[in-house]
């Protein structure tokens, strides 16, 4: 069994991967790639050259090539050692031609080994002028340098696969960073919580996040920071975040509670201090932040008092799918039991309605009942009440109780012409008996299967559900990263997809190998 | 012989005459003919709820292909007839009455731009019941077609397995999403978008039920007196398949024009009025009192034109299940 399983995953492995790729071929390969620009706000405003550099940097964000400004490579020289702090000034200074008939010296000295470089390495270097008007600079005009290359699909394919999974370590901070001993200190007694109560911690110094191991009161009340899952960053559908975090960071209003910063500042906050991670140089150039933190791990998210998109939809999801199997296996069960019945009759009309209407029309059909019910048709994150969640789940459940029932008389009535049935029936058990006992156990076979993938695809989310409802899940994100052209939402949420989706294959076959005991998954029973 | 020739006073030639033998005549079984086409359609019509559906199909299909031919309806000219008439915007039917007489096109009222609902509804159906018809048209042969072959041949079955795998994680909105921006937003990128990987689906039930009849008895006893596996596929399994088919046909129509107008609400429609494109251009008038008939009128039409194709297949799908015949 474990061999076969771990077959599978491989398998399964395989299969995420090459679906990674191809999205990486439709949005990477078959894209414009203007197209990012479609809907970003800050293109318009680039003029000159800066339009050029910034459409550069954009495509670099999204991952479309590899991006080197000349000020970038002499800082890396400075930070490599190799050049003084006097040079690096002197040499990154540019001259106006294009042609660089006006640099200085030094500057055409290391324009020349730059442009050496990255050019054996297979890049584009290019050079613009300044533009200029009445012997000045334009706006946006300063001469630039820079050097780019596309990253090939295999290239960037790799990249994500390895990246997928962060690390932290105590050398994610540059080493030329003087921050004191690096390290991970392990404590019984969290510094958060004033360093009496009891509650470990690992604190790390040199690592991204400050806190790698930490208990709070929020589920799941033990957290990491050990390896953070790396889905790729958003752009558009909310800036600058990455998509796991999109998918799973808390929503709506700030929570807030006194709080004891590091340096011993008490002040009413939303901060959550256990997130803090390290940006450079940060606490110098905010008072703010000296009047605080003790360190520049200042970066901080806040406690908001809503669920995340994943856990709206996956709320909502579980329990439309234990509606569905509480309502619909025994209506299914009942239709076959009394085929041809009055409830039989309805039900078929029934799930005929679902089945053929266009679900779009009966979710506004459910809405319309529901709101000439009284019910609430508006989901409102910050005054959540119970009443909210039951026209979504209503919406959910309805059309998939309809395809439970019809799927459980089919196997019923399958069941009930196979020759044990009749076995039973001529050794005098009664209708009923052989129905709950034998016909039942054996036709829940298939139903059981589907069970695993219920319940992880019920994180995903219904889309027109909760558009409609607006109900601020995972639902759509897809659909808004495709219309906003979000490449590496696209991919990250594709990604999920299809692990959701060989992990449900996968333990669905092995949920029902335990449930029949006339499965087997080992070589030797076959 | 020779007692009759003397008794009737005829000769042998007279009496006798040979008698060709008849391969043809030989090979007739005397038993009633069966039709095996005929007898479905006798099954189908013996039920009176078909011939009414089947009615309310014709009048569908006739207002979808013949009323915008008779109306002389042109897209790009009569959405845009009373785009000045500023009284004539979201009327509901019995205002629409008042504003311009009585007229069958003002029945489902008039739209934000004061054209009638009811023309923009049949020439939005006929565009979305054609593109249900082509897709399902050509991912169902495409599909029964490479469903047999990947369920017969053990090679094909191993590789097309891994292709489902991976090609069936790939999320279809996004896939025609990219086509449509690659592309432009027209009809046939919409038809080729959706059969690109649409096939797969029906490709592989049919596989699991090849699969399945592939192995039994008679056909083993079949290919072991020598018939080919095309014969095979054609006689022996085909029939089998038929009522599965018409019912996979027939869910699939409906299934079309029902993920078109999804497509259309999620924005990732085509820029042509089909069903979808209506309702989705209506949704924002649904939350104004008084304006709702733009938006339920194309929810309901779709609705009845889904609903009514879906229980012709059901009902042509039993019907042509030979265990119906008797």
């Amino acid at each position: 069994m474990g061999k076969y399983v771990l077959k599978r995953l491989l398998h399964g492995l395989v299969s995420i991967i090459l679906v990674v790729f191809i999205v990486m071929v439709l949005v990477y390969g078959l894209m414009n790639r203007d197209l990012v620009f479609a809907k970003d706000g800050n293109f318009g405003k680039q003029t000159n050259n800066n339009k050029r550099t910034y459409m550069l940097q954009q495509w670099e964000l999204f991952g479309y090539l590899d991006y080197v400004p000349y000020a970038d490579y002499m800082l890396m020289l400075r930070q490599n050692g190799e050049i003084d702090e006097e040079t690096r000034a002197e040499a990154v200074k540019l001259g106006r031609a294009e042609d660089g008939s006006n640099d200085s010296e030094l500057s055409a000295q290391y324009i020349k080994q730059f442009t050496d470089y990255y050019e054996s390495k297979g890049y584009t270097v290019e050079r613009l002028g300044a533009v200029v008007s009445r012997k000045k600079v334009a706006a946006g005009g300063q001469p630039a340098l820079f050097a780019y290359k596309d990253n090939s699909l295999l290239e960037r394919l790799w990249k994500y696969f390895t990246g997928l999974i962060d690390v932290d370590n105590i050398h994610t901070v540059p080493e030329y960073n003087d921050i004191g001993k690096r390290g991970l200190t392990f404590t019984l007694y969290d510094p958060l919580y004033g360093g009496e109560k009891f509650s470990p911690a690992i604190i790390g110094n040199g690592t991204k996040h400050k806190y790698l191991l930490y208990f709070d009161s929020h589920f799941p009340y033990i957290h990491q920071n050990l390896a953070t899952i790396n889905l790729g960053v958003s752009f558009s559908v909310s800036r600058g975040v990455d998509v796991f975090t999109t998918m799973t960071q808390s929503q709506g209003s700030w929570v807030q509670s006194v709080i004891t910063y590091p340096t011993g500042l008490t002040e009413l906050s939303a901060d959550d201090l256990h997130t803090a991670t390290y940006i450079e140089g940060s606490r110098d150039t905010s008072e703010m932040l000296q009047a605080r933190f003790a360190d520049d791990y200042t970066n901080i998210l806040t406690v908001r008092g809503s669920y995340s998109r994943l856990g709206y939809s996956f709320v909502i999801g579980i329990i439309a799918s234990i509606v569905t199997y509480i309502l619909g296996l025994p209506l299914g069960v009942l239709m076959a039991r009394f085929k041809e019945g009055i409830l039989d009759k309805a039900g078929t009309v029934y799930i005929m309605f679902i089945s053929a209407v266009p679900s779009l029309a009966y979710i506004f059909l459910f809405r319309g009942i529901g709101s000439a019910m009284g019910m609430p048709t508006m989901f409102d994150m910050d005054n959540v009440t119970k009443a909210m969640y039951i026209l979504p789940i209503v919406s959910l459940a309805l059309p998939s109780v309809a395809s439970m029932m019809k799927w459980m008389r089919r196997y019923m009535i399958d069941q009930m012409n196979s020759d044990y049935v009749k076995f039973a029936r001529s050794g005098g058990m009664s209708e009923t008996e052989i129905f709950f006992k034998h016909v039942m156990k054996v036709a829940a076979i298939p139903i059981v299967q589907g069970i695993p993938g219920t319940i992880l695809f019920a994180m995903t989310g219904a889309l027109i559900t909760e558009r409609v409802y607006l109900v601020p899940g995972a639902g759509g994100l897809l659909i808004d990263a495709i219309n906003q052209y979000d490449n590496s939402v696209i991919v990250g949420v594709t990604l999920f997809y299809a692990v959701l989706s060989v992990l449900s294959l996968i333990l669905g076959d092995v949920l029902m190998a335990t449930v029949d005991p006339r499965i087997s998954f080992t070589e030797k029973a076959r | 012989m020779e007692d009759f020739s003397k008794k009737y006073k005829l000769s042998d030639e007279e009496l006798f005459a040979p008698v060709n033998h008849d391969d043809l005549a030989s090979e007739k079984i005397t038993a009633p003919r069966y039709s095996y086409w005929k007898s479905v359609f006798r099954v189908f019509f013996r039920n009176r709820v078909n011939i009414v559906v089947l009615t309310l199909l014709a009048i569908l299909i006739a207002f979808a292909f013949i009323y915008p031919v008779i109306i002389h309806y042109d897209p790009a000219v009569n959405p845009y007839l009373n785009l000045t008439d500023m009284g004539a915007q979201h009327l509901n039917p019995k205002k629409a009455i008042e504003h311009f007489g009585f007229n069958i096109k003002w029945i489902f009222g008039t739209s934000g731009q004061g054209a009638s609902t009811f023309d923009s509804i049949w020439h939005g159906s006929r565009l979305s019941i054609m593109l249900a018809v082509i897709c399902a048209a050509i991912n169902m042969s495409i599909g029964i077609i490479l469903g047999a072959i990947w369920g017969f041949s053990r090679k094909v079955d191993i590789v097309m397995n891994e292709v489902y795998n991976v090609l069936g994680n790939i999320p279809m909105t996004l896939l025609i999403s990219v086509m449509v921006l690659v592309f432009s937003p027209s009809f046939w990128t919409l038809v080729f978008a959706m059969t690109v990987i649409g096939w797969l689906g029906m490709a592989y039930y049919i596989r699991t039920r090849v699969i399945i009849i592939r192995d039994h008895e008679y056909n083993l006893a079949s290919r072991c007196l020598g018939t080919n596996i095309f014969k095979i596929a054609l006689k022996n399994i085909l029939p089998f398949m038929t009522s599965v088919i018409v019912l996979e046909i027939a869910a699939a129509i409906p299934g079309y024009i029902s993920y078109e107008v999804f497509l259309s609400y999620i924005g990732l429609g085509i820029n042509e009025a089909t069903l979808g494109r209506l309702i989705q251009e209506a949704q924002n008038a649904m939350s104004t009192p008084g304006w709702g008939w733009e938006f339920w009128s194309p929810v309901a039409v779709a609705s009845v034109i889904t609903v009514v194709l879906y229980v012709v297949g059901q009902n042509l799908g039993d019907a042509s299940d030979p265990r119906t015949h008797m």
